[in-house]
This record gives C-alpha cells, structure tokens and sequence, in this order.
C-alpha cells in the first residue's frame, strides 16, 4: 500500500497527464464499486492496461472503491432492484434476457446493474473532479506541500526511502 | 536548433501482452478450481433453498457431454441440526450446453443412488433460517405423559358419588308411612263383619214369616230397598278401599323393588368411578404408534418433505433472502418460455434398511407453468426382504397459489421386525414382528394436506414393559395383540401437518384397564357392597310384613265386596208375591 501511495505520489509529481490520472481513477472506481468477476470489469481492465492509463492511480482508486463498495452495497442493490423493476423497461429487459451476451454479463443481478449504473453516472464527475485536483495540486500545492513541517518529517521515515528509491529507478 | 517532438503512441502494447497473461491465467486458474468454485456454490446455493448448512463431498466434470458428478451430499435438517433432512451418495447429471450458454441449467438424466433420509451427522450443521416452534413439534404432540393414568381411593369415589340406596330406603320408608295412612283412612268407611252379617240376618228376615196382604208386600219391599241403598254404599267404599290399597300395594312393590337393586347399582356406580382416569387413552394409537408412524410418514411424503420446501423457498424472492451484499438475480422468463432450471429425468435410488427403492422422476422444476407440466413421481418395488408390493405415484407442481399435488400408494407385505414402538421408561414397546399393509392418497391444494390412510398390521408380536401398575396393564394387553386396523388421517398445512391416528387399540386398552381397576379395588368394593346390602335387607325385612299384610286387606275386601253382591243380587219381591198369591189363592178357593 505504501509503495502504490508512494507511486501515486510520483504520478502526480511528474509529467504525466492530469487526464491520464483522472481516467485511471475513474477506470478504478468502476472496477472496485461494480463485483469483480463480471465480464464489464475485463474491458476496463484491457483499457487500463492497453490505454497509457496510470496504473498506480488505477490500482488505488480499484482498492479504495472496492471497500467503499462494501458500505454501498444495498444503495447499488435498492438502485439495481428499482431499475430492473420498472414496469416501462420490462420489455428491454426480457429480450436482454433471451440473449446469451446479455446474460453473460449479468445485468440481471441487483447489485450489478445498480453499481455500474452508478459508477457511470459518477464517472464525468469524478473524472472532472480529479482532473481538477491533479492540476491544482501540480500548479499550487506541490510547492507549498513540500514546505510543509510534517511533509519534511515524512521525508524523514521509510515512506520517503520507498519514494525516492522509486524516483531513482 | 531543430527539435525534435516524439509523440507517444496511445497504446501501450506491452500493457496488451499483461492483459492477455492475466485472462489466461483467470482461465487457467478457473479450469483447475472448477470443481471446487462448483462445489462451493453449491454448498452456498443448496444450504440457502435449505435454511440449513449443505455439505458436499467432492464435485467431479466432464466436458464432453458436459457431466457433473456430486458425492456425499448431505443436506441438514434445520429442525435438527444434528441430523440430515436427506443424505445423497452420489448424484450424475448430464447438462445441456445450449440451454446452460443461455443462462437455463437443465439437466437431461439424473441419476442418485444411495438416498437416506434422517441419516446422523458427524457434527451439527449450521442452520441458517431456524424454523417455527409449530415445525419443531413432532407430529403427534406430546407422548405418554398423556396418559396420566391414576386409580382414586374409595373415600374419593364415595365423596363425589351419590348412593342411592339409602336415598332409595328413604323414598320406601315415607312411601309406606303416605300409604299406610291412606289405607288407614279408607278402612274405617268399610262395612265390617258383623255389619255384613246382620244384612244376611236381616235379608233372611226379610223373605221368611208371614205376608198376607198387599200391604204387608209393600212394606217389607220398602224395606228392602233401604237396605239394598245401604249395600250400594258399602260397595262403593269397599271399591275406593280396593283402590287406595291396589295403589299403595302396587307403589310400596316399586319402592321394595328399588331397595332390593340399589345396592348393586351404587357398586355398579361406584365401580364405575373407581376405574382409571385415563384421560390420555384416546390419545394412546398416536403415543404408541404416532413415531415410526411418522418415519413412514416421512417416506411416503418424501418428494412433499424433501422436495417442496425446496420448491417454494427457490420461487419465493422475500424467502430466500440474499446474505449481504449478494443481491438478487432476477428473471425475465416469458410465460412459454423453457424454465431456468429443469431436470428432465432422474432416476433416484433410495436405501431403505437392506433394500433399494427406486424413484423415477420427471420434469422437475420449480417454474411448472411456464413448463406446462407437473413434477411426477413413481416408485415401483416388488418381492424384496422388506414388502412384497410397493406402488407410489404422484405429482407435484408449484403454482401461484401454492404447491398443488397428489399422491397415491398401495403397500403390501412389509416385514417389520424388532421396530421400537416406544422407549419410555413409562412404557417401552417394541414391534418383534408384524406385516404392514397400508393404501392411501393424500392431495396438497394451496399447499394444504388433505389425505387419508390405512394402516393394517397382522402377525403382530409385541414385547412390552413398564414400571407403573397401570402401564404394566397396558403392557401386558398389548402382548396379547395379534393385529390391529390404524386409519389416519393427514390435514394442514404442507410444513406443519396434522396426522391423527385412530384404532380400536384405545378401546380394547379401556377394557383391560377397566377389569384390572376392578380387580384392584375388590377389597373396598367388597365392603361397601356388605354394607349396603345390610341397610336394603334390613329395610325388606322390616317392611316386608307390612306390605303382606295390606296384600291380605285387598283379599279380605274383595271377599266382603263378593258378599255385598250377593245380597244384592237376592230376589226377594218374587218370594214374597209367591207368598201373597198363594194365600189369595187359598182364601178364593174356600169361598
């Protein structure tokens, strides 16, 4: 976890697009809200890696959501149970349903549906969100972060080694 | 000084190559774990329909036909953790591909062998969804606490019986006394011995001496007729006395008569009271025969015990609650549409003592309307070590109402050897030998049981024994049974049915428990009847004279009353105008 944080860092302090960053955690968020043996989860993991993503964003973004998603679950199971129940969409449903395609990836579950209904909802948020941040904190943060007293004590302990020992490589 | 820009590519091909390590090795990993992932999910998904932990021995696959072998199923009772609702020895079954690639899991032959029901677990099972205190309760409610069987004292039985022999002495003694003063009345009116025989002397007066004229003709007829007035009043009081003394004759006999036979009917009373109370002998079929009764039951309503539950939990969405963070699959089927799960045909072999019974199956789903047919099963067995004829059919179907079904058996020649009955220090039973022969039907509508059976058991050998004098009694007339009729009846609902039994086995019970009651009791029966039967002689003898002698006061009436008649049928006129004519006669011839 400290090398993935300590990769992250490194991101953010290089040259790396701000958009690269923010698409690698949206990638990570759908990963880790929506179950992980699902068929959608292997195109977003062939993109991550195809794409010039940045896997460590990627990587912390999966494993933060994916704890989140265990406090989430009935909110993505109530979400997945109401759309899957509305009575004007029953029609989509069932000819989905007669399809082998469709029925491998799953849209019938509740908690399926209603995570990845909602992660993509959330996706241009986080995504704009996380370009935001990551550009701010290139432009304005970075330099005051560094002077901080409790960032140079960091710097001090093994988190620190890992970073820069990472930076050299 | 020229730059030179180097655009990076978008792709990152090397990102590719770890891509397609990783879904090989998700293959690769799945391929291998196969039958493990299977084995789990089957654990997981059984042990859901089943509110109770399902263990699996081991889960084997062939890809080609693409075949699933299970072994060592065992599958918890929740009612009984520590037992099993059924145990499998393995189970065989062909998949379909095309069905399975769209999401349908249907299985076109199953084979099972090694079935048992009620099997003892190595360990408890888990039970995930406890069921309602009504289930846990055996069928037959409570056992041989019933039978509170206790004899009361006879100072108990006299406290709350009413003799009726001094009641009945009594009754006599002041009937006598009414009757005695009615006669009494009466006898004074009467006319007496004497006065009787001065009518004789005063009738004969009457027709002798001398009448010579008319005149004389007239006054004695005169005189006569007084006395026939008189004789009429007489009678008429010699009739009411025959009456009043008729009617206390015929009462006072009643009243004897009463006396003379209360005293056996208070024993006959008393000796009612004195039997056991045995309030639980109607109940005793049910506590003797109510256990293994319901272990057959068990198997004859195997596909309702075993299979419906199962049936409604996988098609009731509120039942069969996700654990955390599962949720629910939901199903988009079309009303014609192939069921998501069906097992064409299964052939399951049951272990039953030494013998195997085979079930044939088919259409098993739990999605009947969108099949279009029901669940049926038959059993066929003939001329094995435990019956000689075993027919079972029946259907099953799961519908919007509830689980619809029927069934009918016919059993015959089943060998019952060293079967425990009861195993109660109270009583213990045990079925030696005997053969059952039972038939039946039993139909589930809105999943609700309404069925009847016989059960006929010949060649009965029971060994019994007991520790309470009662129970022993008991005991003793069941070794005496040689065969004995049981009909039953089962009603309620499809988790908590409703099994009574009835046999003429409570009545033949009561009988023997009655005699030994009675035998117990003879020494205090004995005494009481020495001493009613003291208080009714005594009284007989004491009244006996007395009715003899108002018997004798209707004779002696009856010969005044023949007297009275006599006078009164006397022709005296036609004597005395005799008289007259002769002497008119005289007196005209002289002239």
């Amino acid at each position: 976890m400290l090398t993935l944080l300590a990769r992250l860092l490194r991101a953010l302090n290089s040259e790396s697009g701000a958009w690269a960053l923010a698409i690698a955690f949206v990638l990570g968020m759908i990963m880790g809200f929506t179950p992980l043996w699902r068929v959608h989860n292997l195109l977003i993991l062939l993109i991550a890696l195809l794409f010039r993503v940045n896997l460590s964003g990627f990587m912390l973004s999966f494993v933060i959501c994916s704890g989140i998603a265990y406090l989430l679950d009935p909110v993505f199971h109530s979400v997945g149970f109401a759309i899957l129940s509305a009575e004007s969409w029953q029609p989509v449903w069932q000819s989905m349903y007669e399809s082998a395609f469709w029925r491998v990836v799953q849209f019938h579950h509740t908690i399926t549906l209603g995570s990845l209904v909602l992660s993509i909802a959330f996706a241009p948020v986080l995504a704009l969100v996380s370009f935001w941040i990551v550009s701010q904190y290139r432009k304005r943060i970075q330099a005051w972060f560094n002077r901080l007293r409790i960032v140079q004590a960091m710097k001090a302990n093994r988190f620190w080694a890992i970073y820069t020992e990472l930076r050299g490589s | 000084m020229e730059q030179h820009t180097v655009r990076r590519s978008a792709f990152r091909w090397p990102g590719l190559v770890a891509f397609i390590v990783i879904v090989a090795l998700i293959a690769a990993f799945s391929w291998l774990l196969l039958d493990t992932i299977l084995k789990w999910s089957l654990e997981r998904s059984l042990g859901t329909l089943n509110g109770a932990e399902v263990n699996i021995g081991s889960v084997e696959h062939e890809w080609v036909p693409l075949t699933v072998k299970i072994t060592d199923i065992q599958v918890t009772d929740p009612a009984q953790p520590e037992y099993n609702r059924v145990a499998v020895g393995e189970a065989t079954g062909v998949v379909n591909w095309e069905q399975l690639i769209l999401g349908r899991l249907h299985f076109e032959d199953v084979v099972s062998t090694g079935i048992r029901v009620h099997t003892q677990r190595d360990s408890a099972g888990e039970v995930y969804q406890v069921p309602d205190k009504s289930q846990l309760e055996g069928y037959f409610g409570a056992g041989m606490e019933q039978l509170q069987l206790a004899m009361p004292s006879l100072d108990e039985v006299m406290e709350r019986v009413d003799l009726r022999t001094p009641a009945a002495i009594a009754s006599a003694r002041e009937s006598f006394t009414t009757q005695k003063q009615r006669v009494e009345d009466v006898l004074s009116k009467l006319p007496s011995k004497e006065a009787l025989a001065e009518y004789e002397q005063q009738i004969k007066a009457l027709g002798e001496g001398d009448v010579s004229t008319p005149q004389q003709l007239a006054e004695r007829r005169e005189q006569f007729e007084r006395l026939k007035e008189q004789f009429r009043a007489d009678q008429e009081a010699l009739e009411e006395f025959k009456q009043v003394v008729g009617t206390a004759v015929d009462d006072l006999k009643v009243q004897m008569e009463n006396v003379k036979t209360a005293p056996q009917q208070d024993l006959d009373r008393v000796g009612e009271l004195m039997q056991l109370n045995s309030q639980g002998l109607s109940e005793i079929t049910s506590v003797l025969f109510g256990e293994q009764a319901q272990r057959w039951a068990d198997y004859m309503l195997l596909a309702y015990n075993q299979l419906a539950p199962m049936l409604q939990r996988s098609a009731d969405e509120t039942v069969v609650k996700p654990p955390r963070g599962e949720g629910i699959w939901f199903s988009f089927t079309d009303a014609d549409a192939p069921p998501d799960f069906l097992i064409k045909q299964a052939r399951t072999e049951f272990a039953i003592g030494p013998t195997v019974l085979d079930v044939n199956w088919e259409n098993i789903t739990h999605q009947h309307e969108q099949l279009g047919q029901p669940t049926t099963f038959r059993a066929r067995g003939e001329n094995n070590e435990l019956w000689n004829v075993l027919q079972l059919n029946g259907e099953l179907a799961l519908t919007a109402s509830g689980i619809d079904a029927r069934q009918q058996w016919l059993v015959q020649g089943v060998n019952l050897a060293q079967t425990a009955l009861s195993e109660r220090s109270e009583l213990a039973a045990t079925l030696v030998s005997a053969l059952l022969d039972s038939e039946g039907n039993v139909a589930l509508r809105d999943s609700q049981f309404d069925g009847t059976a016989i059960l006929r058991l010949a060649d009965m050998a029971i060994e019994a024994n007991a520790e309470n004098q009662w129970a022993q009694v008991i005991a003793e007339a069941l070794e005496t049974l040689q065969r004995l009729d049981i009909n039953a009846d089962i009603k309620g609902a499809l988790f908590e049915p409703d099994f009574s039994l009835r046999s003429d086995l409570d009545r033949q019970l009561g009988r023997a428990l009655k005699n030994a009651a009675l035998d117990a009791a003879e020494g205090e029966l004995g005494e009481l009847r020495q001493r009613l039967s003291s208080q009714s002689d005594g009284f007989v003898n004491e009244y006996q004279d007395e009715l003899g002698e108002l018997t004798s006061l209707l004779g002696d009436a009856e010969n005044r009353q023949v007297r009275l008649q006599k006078l009164l049928e006397a022709q005296l006129q036609d004597q005395l105008e005799d008289k007259v004519k002769d002497r008119l006669k005289g007196i005209l011839g002289s002239n």
